[in-house]
Order: C-alpha cells, then sequence, then structure tokens
C-alpha cells in the first residue's frame, strides 16, 4: 500500500538561514503523525511545502501518487490545513465560512449542508451558526477551523500548532474531536506541535530540530531507546546550583529556579542525593518521558525555546504574512 | 483512488464545476461583505449627490459662453447633463478600487491561505474578486443613474441597457486596477491615500468636469488650454471611458464613438492580465 505521504530528501532554505536540510520520512494512511520541535525548527516550513503553498529547493514530496511540487492544485483537493494563525473570514457567520470553504472545494449542496449540521453539532457551535466569526472567542474560532477543514472529503489533514494559545480544557477537546473522527473515517493527520504532552497519544513522532530529523518512532520505541530518568532539582541557595552544573556540565539544564539532571539510572541519583542531598530544597524523579527523550536528543529541553509572541510575529512575517500595525 | 479510474470526461466536468462553485462562492462573498459594510454604502450615496446636486446644479447657469452678446452652451447641454455620466464613472472608480481592500484584507488575516491551499486556480480566485468588486462597484453606477431625473435626462431601455454593459466594463478594469495596487501597496492606510492620489487625478485629467471642446481645432485648444493639460486629457483612459458613457446616455461624444468602448475592453483585458501576474506571485 501506498504510503499517504512520502517526503524524500527535501531542503528549503531562506536566503542564508536553512530551514531545512535533507529531510525525509513517510506516513502511512489512517495514521496520526507528529511533528515535534522546538519554535524555529522547520516544522511550519515543511507542512508548507506539504501543503503546496511553499516550494522546495529540492527534493520531491508526494501525496498518495501524487507529485505535490508537479501537480498542485490536484493534490491540494485531498489535503485540508489548519493554519498556526487564524484564516478564517471574520466578517462573515460561522455558517456562512463553513458553506464557502464546502463550494470552494466542490462539497454538493445536499451533502454540503448535511455535514455542516453534523460537524457543529460535533464542535458545539449550533447555537453560533449565525453569529459573525468575529465575535468569537479564539478557541470557539479554532474549533471552527478545525471543522472547516472537515467539510469536504480530505483524506490528509495537516494542523499546524493547532492547540497553541487555548486553554487546557480546549486543547484536550479538539483532540479528542481528531480522535472520534479518525475512527469514523479514513484520515491521516499531521501535526506539529511543541507541547510533549499532546504527542503521547499520536502513533508515530517525528522530533525535528534546526532543520533536520532526529528521530521518527512510536512514543513508546522513542522513550525505550533515548529517554532517560531526570531528577528536576531546586536547591535551598544559588551557589550549589552552579556547583552541580560545574560537576555535570553535560547532563544539566537550567530553568527557573530549578536545575534538570539527566539521569543514568537510580545509582546515578543515589550518588547525587549522598553529594547533595543536604542542600536540596524539593526533588522530583521523572520516568522516562517523550521530554526526555528530547532532552537527550537535543541536548535542551523544548520549553526553553517555545517562541514568545514576538518571535511568532516575526516569524509569521518572515513566511509571507503582512504586518501593518 | 476513483479519480484515476474516473472517465477524462467526467473528470473535466468535475474540474469546470468546482471552479464555477469557487467563483460563485468567492463573487458572493465579496457581494456579501460590502453588503454589510454600512460605511461604504454611505460613500455610494453621498458621493453623487455631492457632485449631482451641489456641484452640478451649481456650475449648470456658467457653463456657458457668450459669442457677440448671444449666450449659448459650449455642448449642446446643460452642465448637469454634461457632467452626470463622469460621476457614474467617479462612483464606480472609488468603489471599483476600493473593493481591491479586501485582498489586502485577506492576506492580512490569512484568509488569503484559505483561499490559495484550495484546489481552485488562482486566475479562479482573481476572477471571483474581481467579479465581486465590480459587481458592487455597479450597484453603485446605478445609484448615480436613479439621480437621472435631477439632472434632466429621459433614458430609453436601450441607452440604459448600453450604459450599463460599459458601466460593467469599466468596474471589471479599475477593480482589477484596485487589485494591481493592492499588490504593490499591502497596507490599509497605504492603499487609502495612494488610491485617492490615483483616482482624483484620473477623474479631474478625464474631461469629466470640463469638456476639451470639439468645435475647436487642435491649434485652437491648445491656445485656450495649457498643452501639459491637453496631452494628459488625451492619455487619460478615464477620458474615453467618460466619454463612452457619454455616449450612452447624453449621445455626445468628443471623440470617436467607437474608441470609448474600444478603451473601455483594452482597460478591462489589460489590467486583469496585470493583476493575474501580480496575484499569481503572491
Amino acid at each position: 500500500m501506498i504510503p499517504a505521504i512520502q517526503v524524500d530528501h527535501v531542503g528549503k532554505r531562506y536566503g542564508r538561514t536553512v530551514a531545512l536540510t535533507d529531510v525525509s520520512f513517510d506516513v502511512q494512511r489512517r495514521e496520526s503523525f507528529a511533528l515535534l520541535g522546538p519554535n524555529g525548527a522547520g516544522k511550519t516550513t515543511l507542512l508548507h511545502i506539504l501543503c503546496t503553498i511553499l516550494q522546495p529547493d529540492h527534493g520531491t514530496v508526494r501525496i498518495g501518487e501524487l507529485n505535490v511540487i508537479a501537480q498542485p492544485t490536484l493534490a491540494r483537493r485531498d489535503v485540508r490545513v489548519v493554519f498556526q494563525e487564524p484564516s478564517l473570514d471574520d466578517r462573515l457567520t460561522v455558517y456562512e465560512n463553513l458553506n464557502f470553504h464546502g463550494l470552494v472545494y466542490g462539497v454538493p449542496r445536499r451533502l454540503r449542508r448535511q455535514r455542516i449540521e453534523a460537524l457543529l453539532e460535533l464542535v458545539e457551535l449550533t447555537e453560533w451558526r449565525e453569529k459573525l466569526v468575529r465575535t468569537l472567542s479564539s478557541g470557539m474560532k479554532r474549533r471552527l477551523e478545525i471543522a472547516r477543514a472537515l467539510v469536504h472529503d480530505s483524506r490528509i489533514l495537516f494542523l499546524d500548532e493547532p492547540t497553541v494559545g487555548l486553554d487546557a480544557q480546549s486543547r484536550e477537546r479538539i483532540w479528542q474531536y481528531l480522535s472520534r473522527l479518525r475512527s469514523q473515517r479514513e484520515l491521516t493527520v499531521v501535526v506539529t506541535t511543541h507541547y510533549i504532552e499532546e504527542v503521547e497519544g499520536c502513533d508515530r513522532v517525528c522530533i525535528i530540530d534546526r532543520g533536520s530529523i532526529l528521530a521518527v518512532d512510536t512514543p513508546a520505541a522513542l522513550k525505550a531507546a533515548h529517554g532517560q530518568q531526570l531528577l528536576r532539582v531546586a536547591l535551598r541557595e544559588d551557589a550549589t546550583a552552579s556547583e552541580i552544573m560545574l560537576a555535570y556540565p553535560d547532563a544539566t539544564v537550567q530553568r527557573g529556579d530549578e536545575i534538570i539532571i539527566r539521569s543514568g539510572g537510580d545509582e546515578f541519583a543515589e550518588a547525587f542525593l549522598s553529594r547533595y542531598g543536604s542542600r536540596i530544597r524539593r526533588l522530583s524523579v521523572e520516568e522516562p518521558s517523550l521530554e526526555s527523550v528530547f532532552l537527550s536528543l537535543t541536548g535542551r529541553e523544548i520549553v526553553d525555546r517555545a517562541a514568545g509572541a514576538r518571535e511568532r510575529t516575526l516569524a509569521f512575517g518572515r513566511q509571507g504574512g503582512e504586518h501593518t500595525r | 483512488m476513483n479519480d484515476a479510474t474516473a472517465v477524462p470526461q467526467d473528470r473535466l466536468g468535475r474540474a469546470i464545476r468546482l471552479q464555477c462553485g469557487g467563483l460563485y462562492a468567492i463573487w458572493f462573498r465579496e457581494v456579501k461583505r460590502a453588503i454589510r459594510d454600512r460605511g461604504q454604502l454611505i460613500g455610494g450615496v453621498s458621493r453623487p449627490l455631492l457632485w449631482v446636486l451641489i456641484m452640478g446644479i451649481g456650475l449648470n447657469p456658467y457653463f456657458r459662453g457668450e459669442v457677440y452678446g448671444e449666450v449659448h452652451f459650449v455642448v449642446p447641454y446643460t452642465y448637469l447633463q454634461f457632467i452626470f455620466p463622469a460621476v457614474i464613472a467617479l462612483n464606480i472608480m472609488y468603489t471599483s478600487v476600493q473593493s481591491a481592500v479586501s485582498v489586502i484584507w485577506d492576506r492580512q488575516f490569512g484568509f488569503l491561505r484559505e483561499i490559495l491551499v484550495s484546489p481552485m486556480s488562482r486566475a479562479t480566485i482573481l476572477l471571483g474578486k474581481v467579479l465581486g468588486g465590480a459587481t458592487v462597484a455597479l450597484f453603485h453606477g446605478c445609484l448615480v443613474l436613479v439621480l437621472a431625473q435631477f439632472a434632466d435626462l429621459s433614458l430609453s431601455p436601450a441607452d440604459i441597457a448600453w450604459g450599463l454593459l460599459l458601466m460593467a466594463l469599466l468596474a471589471f478594469g479599475l477593480t482589477s486596477l484596485g487589485v494591481v495596487i493592492a499588490g504593490r501597496i499591502r497596507s490599509f492606510e497605504g492603499f487609502g491615500v495612494f488610491s485617492n492620489a490615483v483616482i482624483l487625478p484620473l477623474y479631474f485629467t478625464s474631461s469629466s468636469v470640463f469638456p476639451l471642446d470639439p468645435s475647436l481645432t487642435g491649434a485652437q485648444t491648445s491656445v485656450l488650454y495649457p498643452e501639459w493639460l491637453v496631452v494628459l486629457v488625451r492619455w487619460n483612459p478615464m477620458t474615453y471611458a467618460v466619454d463612452a458613457l457619454r455616449g450612452a446616455f447624453i449621445h455626445f461624444n468628443q471623440f470617436e464613438p467607437w474608441m470609448g468602448p474600444a478603451v473601455l475592453v483594452a482597460m478591462a483585458a489589460l489590467f486583469f492580465a496585470a493583476a493575474l501576474r501580480g496575484f499569481s506571485k503572491a
């Protein structure tokens, strides 16, 4: 069976900045596939290439049998994207936005109506159908955008940071919708995120940093291969912190008032405790998680590089978005 | 994969139906947004009122010359009749160019991406947008037509039909021009200022508010008006657009009657091509 998506030696640079270097991977049908990496890792660039709005410098991308670069218009029919930045028309109503999308993708009228009603139900926006989009909260807009992506028969759904800026409850809900959908029809989901906890439920995870792929595997396999026990330590005095940093220069990361230490196992932890035990205010031991996988692959924590609002704005501008204010 | 096994003809039909649906969706969206925007409508009503009822009626008595003590009109029409087709052109001009703001709007708020990743061709997207803007502009042109009785115009249905066709062509061309401008100037404020800087000079040098007297020879015209103004008027495509509308509504042409419609068609084609070129790169 042909994979849903084949990415073959794709590279892209913006001027001198290299966004992607020689990236290759496959996504199987019906799979949920996560691209995990800090901001600026090249996730969004990769996604934009996959959904045909950006041309790679070299390499090929196939969606099903179609070469995306040679036949973008055909490939777009099977694909749906939910962008990081909102792309709704906020002067149209909820229903009109969905209807517009259905028309543009050639969904027949009866099916369109039927499906829009069902989707509104699904994302719990039925009472809001006649409201202008600008009156919705950002969580509702996000849900509407995901609903919109499903009005037509997309086989592949790309989601670029779908849950960024949402409260935990809405985030949870969106993931529930997605898994419910995948159980209902053939749908391959590719999602980018820098929330590690969201990735746990995905079939496979691709860890990407500085434009290249570090690992692609199931969360369990990644944890088994690269996961490490982590010690999170809060100390009584700052001096001790620098002492520890000096003692284990390769294995420590500072974050706020905590230090995170990659532990080699229980023995390491015991040795560490006997040496610094008296000077520790708080200690927690974390069993292997994807966070530690990321840490051991890249040598730093993912949240360290989660972009602030300003960085996101700049990135948006670089990718062709416009700002006048 | 049903697509691959389907009959090619069926596929073509589907593709055409898809593009038509998209065209309709984009057109309808433009129109709907314009209807919801009360400010635009107010502008569309107030502009002709100002020009026809105040400028036109006010200047009406002065639009005549005296030769040997005998009063007669420069052209066999009142000023109000003379300026009326030009006001239609002005109203269409403003609305058309302004409607291209939606391109900036879409880019700014990300909606453009939603359209660009859709299976529609860029030409369809642009055509939908331009047709939408042109529809609204044509409607605003019709708002002026309602004032025809104040200008003492009696229009036959044939005049109106021919006039509407010309107006639609003009609206189409100018909306495309707006999209060209919007491709270069990407902020709302800049667009407003720039479009005014384009619209008003084009309007004033289009022989809209004063005629280049057709009874005068070229040499006499140059004596009466400075050379540069004559050149500007002659080169301004809007001159011929206004002339075409005058031909339709008051049966008066300063130039050859075929020139106006020809320039309108050329404008529509050229500006649309330019807009498409810019839009495909976007």
